[in-house]
Order: C-alpha cells, then structure tokens, then sequence
C-alpha cells in the first residue's frame, strides 16, 4: 500500500481541475468538427463528461482517510459549537479538569508505590525471607535462622542479611563530625540485590568474616556529597566512629535502599556484618532476603520454607520458635507496600466517585444543552445527516470536552500530586526523596488520556443517542423555548442528580468517619506530656559503647550537663520512646508456675537512664522511679507500667516479686534476676490508636555488656530534654552540651514531643485531609448539580408556572412547590447515599478509631448536611420560580 | 466509531476499466479523451465509457505506478495531460489480461448454450 494516495492532495486536485477542462475542450473540438454546433457541442461535453465537480470529490475522498476526514470535520465543527456557549464550555472543562486532575494526582502515587517494579534486575525473584506466626508475618533473623535459610538450595539462590542502620554511625575526621546511615551487611548482599558497582569492589568472603578488618562501601551520593567524587577515595582510609575504615568501592547511582526497609533515609554506607556462622543468638537482630531460584515461585519457596521451620525446631528444641509458627516467603515488593496497598485504593475510589460526580454534572449539562439544540440537530438531519453521523458529532463534543479537560487535569494533577506528598506523612514506601519518584511517566499519561476519553463517552453517549432520536418533525416545528424537558430526559436528569447526591454523601460519610477518629485520636491521652519537650538520637556505634560502662558514663555525664544548662528542667534518655516503638522481650515471674509455657509472658522492653519519666512526666503510681544509685554495681530492679500490673498481678502485689528478663532469648540477654520496684503509668508506646501495652523498663547502666554491645549496634540512643521555654530556641546549647559529654558525639532527628505526635497522626491527617477535600469537592458539585436542574425545570415551566399565577397560586405555593421537587431528588440520593454508605464504610474500619463504622452521630449529621446543601441550591431557582410575570409568559406562546 | 464505507461508484467495473486503460496505453502516451475515445471506436461503441469515472481511474493507476503522466500539447494544440505506461504497468497489464481471459473462457464454459434462450438480437 502506497501513500502516494494521500500526498499533495492540493496540487493533485488543481491539477484534475486543469485535466478536466482539457477534456471538455477536446470533447468539444470533436463534436464541432463533426459539424456540431459549438453551443450543442459545448452542451454535449458536458453532458458527457457529468458533473465535473462530482468527479473531482470522488477523487479527492479516494485521496483521503474517511472516519478521518470526518472526526476533523466534527472537531472544528465541535470547536466552533462549543466556542458559542463558553460558559457551558468552562463549566464543563472545569469540572472535567478537577475531576480528571485528581484522579491524575493519586494515581501517579499508586504508580509509583504499588505498579512501577522495583529497581533492582528481575525484581520478581526477591523475595523477603519471613517468620510466620499466628499474629503475622515479620522479618526478624538471627544467625541460627539465616544458616537453616542458606540450605534451602532447592529454592534459594542466595540469602543475604542487612540491618535497617538504625543506630547510624559517626562519620569523624572532618571539623564537625557527621551522622551517616550506615547499614550492616552480608557480602552476598550487593550480589543478590544485584547493585551496580560503581568503583572498586564490594566485600569479600573474608572481609565479612569475625575479624575480617574494618571495610566500608560508600553509597555514590555519600561519594558525591562528602569526597567530591574523587576517585581516589577507594583505598583510602575515611575515620567512623574514630575508627579508620578502608574504602573498598562505591556503588553506583541507580541503586537505592527503600525507605519501607524499615530505615528513616537512604543508606549512606555499607559495612560487613563479620558474622560468626557458629552464633547461638537467638534475638532477632537483622533481615534477611533471598534471590529465588530460575522457576521457582513463590509458593514452591513458601512450602520449602515450611520443611526448613521443622528442621529449625528440630536442630534448637520445641521452644526455639512457636508450635504455629513457620517460616515463609513473600515477594519483595508486595512486602514493601504491605499495608500500604489498602489506604491507597480507598483513596483512588474517593476519587473515582469524584470523576463520577463531575460525569453526572457534565452529563446533565450536555442534556440541558441537547434540549437547547434540538431545533439545530433536526435541521441537520433534514439536510441528510444520518442518525449516526448526529451521535459521532455529538459525541466529538463531548470527548473533545474531556479530552482539553483531560489536559488541564494533567497539569492540575502534576501539581496537584506535589501538594498531596506535601501532606503525606513520609511514610509512605517507594516515593523517594521529597516524592522525586513520582513523575508523570507514560503509565500515568496513557492512565489520563484513557480516563479522559472514557469521561468523554460516559458524558457524551446518552444525550447524544437521546437526541439523535428525536422525531424531526415535532422538533422542527416546536419553539425551542418548549423543546425542553421531556418526560424521559426530566426523569434521566433526575437520576443523575440522585447519583451523584448519593456519591457525593458517600464520601462525606467517610470524610466525617475520619474526622471523628481523628478528633478520638487526638483526644487520646498519651500518658506523658508532650509540650516542651525535645528528643534527639545519637549514634554509638562505637568501641567504647561495646561495654555498658561505657554507655552508663555518656548517659551520667550527658544528664548532668544537660541539667545544668539554664532553662533546663529535666533530662532522661533511653534505647526508645513512646510514640516511637521500642523493643520487645520475653520473662519469667520468679516463682510462679507457668505451666507446660517456655516463659510467663513478653511485652515492651525499654532501657531508660537520667530522670527518663521525670522529663515526659509519667506518673509513678507506686513504689519509685530510678535513681543514680541503680548502677551496675546495684541489685537489679525493674520498673513496670500499669498495663503490665493489671495483666499480670490482677491480685497480687508487683512491688513484692522478681523477674527474670530475656528468658529463652539466647546467652546475650542472661542476667540475674531484677526486684520489680516501681509502678509507672502507661504510655501509648506505638501509637494513640492502639492501646498502651505492657511495658518493663530497665536502667541502661545494669545491662549485661553483650546486650548493651547488640543495642549500640541496632539503636541510637534516645536524648529528652524537658525545658521551661520553646526547646527550638535551646537545640544549640542541648547539642553542644552533649558533644562534650560524649566526646564529640553529633545527634540528628531533633524534634520536639509534639512534633513527634504529629508525625504519629500524620497518617490519620493525611486520610482526613483528603478524604475532607474530596467530600467537598463532590458535595460542591452535587449542589451544583442539583441547582442545574432545578434552574432548568423552572426555566422551562416558565409557562406552566405563569398560567399558575394567573389562575391565582400565590408565590408561597409555587415556591414550596419546586423546593419539594428538589428535596424530593435530595432525599432519593440520601436514602441511597446512606445505603451506599452502610455497605461501603466497612473498608474503612481499619482507618477508624473510637467510632464505628455505622457512627450514629456521622450517619444522622451528614445527611442532614446534605439536605441542607440540597435546600440551599434549589432555593434560588424557586425564587425565580415566583418571580415570574405571567403576562410574559403567556405570551412566550 | 468507525463508520464502514459505501462501495466506491464503479467499484465493480473498476477492474476492467484498468485494464481496458492499460491495454489503450500500450500503442502509446495518450491523454484521457483520446483514451475514451479508443476505447469506445476499439470497442466498436459496446462499451461506452464513463467519462466521469475515468479520471479517478487513471489517478488511481498512477499513484500505483503503474502509469506516468506529463502535460504537453495534444494534436489540436492544446494543453493535455498525457499518460504513459510504465514497466510495472506493462507487467500488470499481462498479468491482468491473461487474468481476464482466464475468467472469460471459464465463464463461457458454465454458461455454454442456455436451452431455450432467446437470441439476443431479436
């Protein structure tokens, strides 16, 4: 197929035009030279030859691409129809362009969390390496389990461990030394992740063994940001923690650890782990992930695994791991998004309704403007435009409509995706830095493009069927003035405006569930007081951190000196903090028979030093707090919190019992027994929605030094400083002070208490926000839709309302009466609203705290809401409705 | 949508009329009245050409190739466009007529001598 066809049609045409005439003067010359008179002759040709304009359109559509052609024709028509209504035309761009913008909006975020693969080679064969219990799945590994894991050839390819870094590490040598991620790593790590190297090398076998020397990979931003990118820097020695550590390569660009791993920011460096493959460790200290074989799927792996649990059991006694407890698999990438995936869907069908709002509104205004244009549309098809050729010209509208709408909600969606990361606690996975990975790509783009044309259709496909049906003849001859609401359209206006009353409540309902949660949340009494109180981390990673010493003379010296500052009131420390986790251990209540179990029980274990409570203020409800003397060299003690009190001595009397922490936990956390001294109040140690739990806290400087060595290695340290001001305007003093307690030692993530409850209910702000947005972004156009129709129908009753008048109603009546239509509508869409709304809420219950997901107080509010909303809209058309002047309406006949 | 096409005016002579306008063009470049005039006086006036489908024919037949144009004088010395076969045309040419006479002869076979048929030029 040639496409010499379709080229040069102009000139292609001029010169069939020329050929033509040529034909006709030697058509002509024949016949008169046969003696025809040049008047017949010139007839004659003609008649011949036929209409050489006909022949020159023959030509010129075999020149062309019909359906082509034609949708071209139906554009420009379409942009000069739609240019002679602008408002209609902004109206409806408008609400295409919100609805298609934000639907754009969250979608480019599930692009980038939930679609887009991740960035390592052949993303599908990680998997995370997990236990399974009958509370869950979570990825703690201990070397033990990482050996039985290893053997597992049959579907593994490798298994290598990482830590999350979460103690950081102390970048010195420079002027000011520098808190960098560094994370902990097997030598198999880049191997199975598969991460470009980018200069020099990663570790060896032998690097990654005990004593294997101190090596370090730097990441390439780290490379670039504090060595300048000199290539030299591989080689050379970089000081950590005081430490000289040799440079053995840098890795490249591309390759990136994910948030979700559990980290606050990207890992700067990479260290050897230097295992010892013969550790009886039982704590759960790193994770592990594994490269699956060519073949094997998930599945397969998952059910190995299972045979591995048996084994695990088997080679360290019953106890070892639960009677329901296994070991299990999981694709990385569904690990990452794990509870992410729900939230985000929500979000997409809140916006979803949205679009289907605006469509509903668009929808109505197409029919309102095929009503006005009835007269137009029969004059078309009296000139021969066929039933088909009307809908692809109305249809042309439409998708034209929603397509320039569709472009405008790209760009409000780009901008509009930036301001929904701005309000995004951070914590959602895979976005990057400041949200730099989600960008507008070509999923995102065909995604607008297909919702746009689909809007177009859904808008356009009715009321351009509806009026290509009309009869002409009543058309033509009707005014167009009494062309409108027939008793069919009224009723498909009606339900549309139902629809999207019901919708539009729907969305509130949500929007109020959370808003109530929230209010729950925020009422929730954390149990400490958050105001002026600030919190800082500090690495110490270091060699003489390895001994609890060591860390009992930092977090003596830091008190004290912190103390000591003006403006000061109290100072504490710990190994965690309410609101921000901590850890969790196993015991033993001396004495006390537990039976065929391993151990009494397990709850929250924290380590605290200086007046930890007395700084976040927790109540002491019996016995004491901590004090100086509760040293290494003192008897062991333990305080606990109520929660733990009332679960376990519901009777008896705590303060009178000893406990042995760490029971079955492995040889690092054997320790005597500690006196139970204190009582303390509860504190919502995850978060305000979920309840305080039982937590024991210890003193930092009566840890066994091998359990103080595992927490220097897997945690900062946690400084809290209480002041009488705004701790913002003391961070300099509080940073230094503690710099000279710890020999120059630099914290990061300094925020106050109150900072860190936000960022504890960012979530729930986050759903709030959103969902608040989109409720009323879908009750503005509920309200604007129901006002559309009730302006309409009074409009076109102008008539009917006039005759009404002359026949004596009075103003009153008529208003009522169109009020009651209105509300009419309104009440349909709150009924079916409110059922929408009672099956639909139960996906909310796990976002809810405090209500229920058929909150009384939300399901009678918001209907109410509506109606108000619904009676506001509809009242200015019934003012207008007695406004009218019946003289002039009667003569509108 | 889209909507399917009418057949094409012609559409079923379409290909004889090629062929015939081959055939014309092998005694020589022609323009399009000198065509439809061979073509009838050859055809001794059986076939009379529609002058109006002609132009889209030989427009059609050169965007394939298998023709070329090029205007000059015609023999009343007026401006004329004068089309030409090419190789390509002159192969399709054989290709079509043997095509053609095949058809022809397997037709005439079916229909032979229809019993009771009236004769045509009664």
């Amino acid at each position: 197929m040639s496409f010499e066809r379709f080229r040069n049609r102009n000139r292609k045409d001029a010169d069939l035009a020329e050929e033509l005439e040529s034909h006709l003067a030697h058509s002509q010359d024949m016949r008169e030279a046969r003696g025809v008179s040049p008047d017949e002759a010139y007839r004659q040709a003609r008649v011949k030859l036929g209409n050489a304009r006909t022949v020159r359109e023959n030509v010129w559509r075999y020149r062309s691409i019909g359906w082509i052609e034609d949708v071209l024709r139906d554009m420009r028509f379409a942009v000069r129809s739609l240019g002679k209504t602008p408002g209609f035309t902004l109206i409806a761009l408008a609400v295409i362009a919100v609805g298609i913008g934000v639907n754009t909006a969250v979608f480019s975020v599930i692009n980038t969390v939930l679609l887009k693969p991740l960035h390592y080679p052949d993303p599908q064969s990680l998997v995370q390496v997990q236990n399974v219990g009958p509370h869950g799945r979570d990825g703690g590994a201990n070397v033990p389990k990482l050996n039985i894991w290893r053997r597992q050839t049959g579907v593994f390819q490798d298994v290598a461990a990482y830590d999350f870094g979460g103690a950081g590490m102390n970048l010195t040598g420079g002027n000011q030394p520098q808190q960098v991620q560094a994370v902990h790593v097997t030598a198999n790590y880049f191997a199975v992740f598969g991460a470009p190297v980018a200069l020099g090398r990663t570790f060896t076998q032998q690097e990654d063994s005990p004593h294997g020397g101190d090596v370090v990979v730097l990441s390439y931003g780290l490379w670039k940001s504090h060595f300048g990118g000199n290539p030299q820097t591989v080689g050379r020695t970089i000081q950590l923690d005081n430490r000289p550590y040799l440079v053995v390569g840098v890795l490249g660009q591309q390759f990136v650890t994910e948030k979700s791993f559990g980290a606050e920011q990207q890992a700067d460096l990479w260290t050897p782990f230097q295992f010892d493959m013969n550790s009886q460790d039982m704590a759960h200290y790193f994770t592990a992930i594994a490269r699956l074989k060519p073949g094997v799927t998930v599945a397969q792996a998952e059910a190995q695994m299972k045979l591995a649990a048996d084994e695990y059991r088997r080679t360290y006694g019953a106890n070892s791991i639960g009677p329901q407890s296994s070991f299990g698999v999981e694709n990385l990438q569904e690990w990452m998004i794990g509870s992410n995936r729900k939230p985000l869907l929500i979000l997409m069908t809140a916006v979803g309704f949205v679009l289907l709002i605006g469509c509903a509104n668009v929808m109505n205004l197409l029919l309102a403007r095929a009503s006005a244009r009835k007269r137009e549309l029969a004059t078309r098809a009296a000139l021969g435009a066929g039933r088909a050729q009307i809908i692809r010209q109305l249809l042309v509208e439409s998708v034209m409509l929603s397509l320039t709408g569709g472009i405008l909600g790209l760009i409000l969606g780009y901008l509009g995706v930036r301001a929904l990361l701005a309000l995004s606690p951070g914590d959602l996975p895979r976005l990057g830095e400041n949200g730099a990975a989600v960008t507008l790509d070509l999923h995102v783009l065909a995604f607008t493009f297909i919702v746009s044309v689909l809007t177009g259709i859904l808008c356009g496909l009715i009321p351009a069927i509806g009026s290509a049906r009309s009869n002409l003849l009543t058309a033509i001859n009707e005014g167009s003035q009494r062309s409108g609401l027939s008793f069919r359209r009224g009723k498909l206006r009606s339900s549309l405006v139902i629809g999207e009353m019901a919708l539009a409540l729907i969305l509130v309902i949500g929007a109020t569930l959370l808003i109530r949660t929230f209010s729950k949340v925020a009422g929730v009494d954390p149990g400490f007081e958050t105001h002026n109180v600030v919190s800082m981390a500090m690495s110490v990673s270091g060699d003489r951190f390895q001994k609890t010493s060591g860390i009992a003379q930092v977090v003596r010296d830091g008190t004290d000196r912190l103390k000591n500052l003006p403006g000061v009131i109290d100072a504490g420390n710990g190994n965690g903090l309410p609101m921000v986790g901590g850890f969790g251990m196993t015991f033993d209540i001396v004495g006390r028979p537990k039976g065929k179990d391993p151990f009494t029980g397990g709850a929250g274990y924290l380590s605290v030093g200086g007046d930890y409570f007395q700084t976040l203020k927790v109540p002491l409800i019996r016995g004491r707090y901590f004090n100086e003397h509760d040293d290494g060299a003192a008897p062991g003690v333990v305080i606990i919190n109520e929660a733990f009190a009332k679960q376990y001595w519901p009777h008896g009397d705590p303060l009178k019992d000893r406990m042995q922490i760490g029971v079955g936990a492995g040889p690092v956390f054997a320790e005597p027994a500690r006196q139970v001294i204190g009582i303390i109040g509860d504190t919502h140690q995850f978060s305000l929605d979920q309840p305080a739990p039982p937590i024991m806290y210890t003193p930092l400087a009566q840890l066994p030094d091998a359990e103080t060595a595992l927490n220097s290695r897997v945690a900062p340290l946690l400084w809290i400083v209480r002041t009488q001001s705004d701790p913002h305007a003391m961070v300099n003093s509080i940073t230094s002070a503690l710099r000279d307690a710890s020999g120059g030692l630099p914290v990061a993530h300094i925020r106050t208490m109150e900072e860190v409850e936000g960022l504890n209910m960012a979530r729930q702000r986050f759903n709030m926000t959103l969902l608040i947005i989109f409720g009323a972004a879908g009750l503005l156009m509920a309200a604007i839709g129901v006002y559309g129709v009730m302006a309409y129908s009074v409009q076109q009753r102008t008539q009917e309302l006039g005759v009404r008048m002359a026949l004596g109603a009075q103003a009153a009546n008529l208003r009522n009466m169109v009020i009651g239509q209105g509300m009419i509508l309104a009440l349909a869409g709150v009924i079916l609203g409110v059922g929408g709304a009672f099956w639909l809420t139960r996906f909310l219950a796990g976002f809810l705290f405090g209500v229920k997901t058929w909150d009384p107080t939300t399901f009678i509010a918001t209907p109410l809401l509506l109606a108000i909303v619904a009676l506001l809209a509809t009242w200015i058309p019934a003012r207008r409705a007695t406004r009218v002047d019946p003289m002039t309406a009667l003569r509108l006949e | 949508m889209v909507l399917k096409r009418q057949p094409e005016a012609g559409d079923i002579l379409q290909g004889t009329l090629d062929l015939l306008i081959l055939r014309t063009l092998v005694m020589g470049p022609a323009h399009g009245h000198t065509i439809a005039q061979v073509i009838e006086r050859t055809s001794e006036n059986a076939l009379e050409i529609e002058e109006g489908s002609l132009y889209p024919a030989l427009h059609r037949l050169e965007d394939r190739g298998w023709l070329v144009s090029e205007w000059g004088l015609s023999e009343n010395n007026r401006r004329a466009k004068f089309y030409q076969l090419t190789a390509k045309g002159r192969k399709e040419l054989d290709a079509a007529s043997s095509r053609w006479r095949r058809m022809t002869r397997a037709i005439g076979l079916i229909l032979g001598d229809i019993p009771g048929e009236a004769k045509e030029e009664a």
